[in-house]
């Protein structure tokens, strides 16, 4: 799901439209913490798309959460 | 007078967002007496690894009736509060623009589309915003918020783009969430009902309101988009539906 990144933060391996994959990994998550709401992406809550560490890419997100805690 | 207020990189991972900082810029306006303000609108720019941006380099707006005294202690409180506020590692701009005043208007609004599309420098920033009349300034960091902050106001002028910042709580009907199409353009931030192809609801036709209400700006107007559901009624667009806006 996610691709290593030489920064220790991670790639999101399917895009910006799988939300049943972001909602999955969101779940399986220990740090998810929810952006403001006007910048969610998804229709459900827990997703990665409206994760506070997300970080938008022309194609996908980078997960940012390993840069502000040590717990991903 | 009527002035659009924009800012624009302000925050970093831990901080508060910059819809956040608009509205408290927008609340201090009012709170001071210095005029009305209106709705403030979000505008997503371009995601490109050239650009540095927190999260998703978006940039807020809003327009106010503000008094004509006023404007230099708008322009002041809003310069201190980004440069007090905002988050370390920011980049903050600000950019005020006086419609009456304003030059090149076309430029302003064509600078707000191509920030949606290509990179853009903060020199071509400063450029625009000297020919075209308006207060751009920087406030910590490299400054780089000033493209997205005159890019705002250009977007919003346009009226072709843009979310409305926070959610309307209408009060439907709880055995099927519905309500009339004249009760939602009772809402002062709800000037039209219609599809994404432009045909407007009439006042007796009702809706569902499913998940979030969002308001998008089209045609200089805000507007609850909707479409038709599987039962054949109309329910409005949902968040994911609602991105490219």
């Amino acid at each position: 799901m996610w691709q290593a990144m030489d920064d220790q933060t991670r790639l999101f391996s399917f895009g910006r439209e799988a939300y049943g994959m972001a909602a999955q990994a969101a779940r399986a998550c220990s740090v998810f913490l929810a952006d403001e709401e006007d910048e969610w992406a998804a229709d459900e809550e827990r997703s990665c798309y409206n994760c506070r560490y997300r970080r938008w890419t022309q194609e996908s997100f980078v997960c940012m959460a390993s840069q502000v805690t040590d717990e991903i | 007078m009527e002035i659009y207020l924009s800012i624009d990189d302000t925050d970093n991972l831990e901080s508060c967002g910059t819809g956040e900082l608009a509205s408290q810029i927008s609340e201090n306006i009012q709170q001071q007496g210095w005029g009305e303000c209106s709705y403030i609108t979000r505008h997503q720019l371009f995601i490109h690894p050239d650009i540095p941006y927190t999260s998703h380099n978006s940039s807020m707006c809003f327009h106010a009736q503000i008094e004509d005294s006023a404007l230099g202690q708008v322009i002041n409180y809003a310069s201190d509060f980004l440069a007090r506020v905002s988050a370390v590692g920011s980049d903050p701009g600000l950019c005020v623009a006086l419609p009456a005043k304003l030059c090149c208007v076309p430029e302003l609004i064509d600078f707000g589309q191509q920030a949606k599309r290509i990179v853009l420098t903060k020199a071509q920033a400063y450029e625009l915003a000297v020919r075209s009349g308006v207060h751009l300034s920087q406030h910590g960091g490299t400054g780089q918020g000033v493209i997205g902050a005159i890019a705002g106001i250009g977007l919003r002028m346009g009226g072709e783009d843009g979310r409305l910042k926070g959610k309307i709580a209408f009060d439907t009907d709880p055995s099927d969430n519905g309500i009339a199409v004249t009760k939602v353009l009772d809402h002062p931030w709800v000037a039209a009902v219609q599809t994404e192809q432009g045909q407007l609801l009439q006042g007796d036709e009702r809706i569902c309101l499913v998940d979030k209400v969002k308001i998008v700006q089209v045609k200089k107007q805000p507007v609850l988009l909707v479409q038709r559901n599987e039962q054949g009624g109309w329910q409005n667009l949902t968040r994911q539906q609602l991105k490219k806006y």
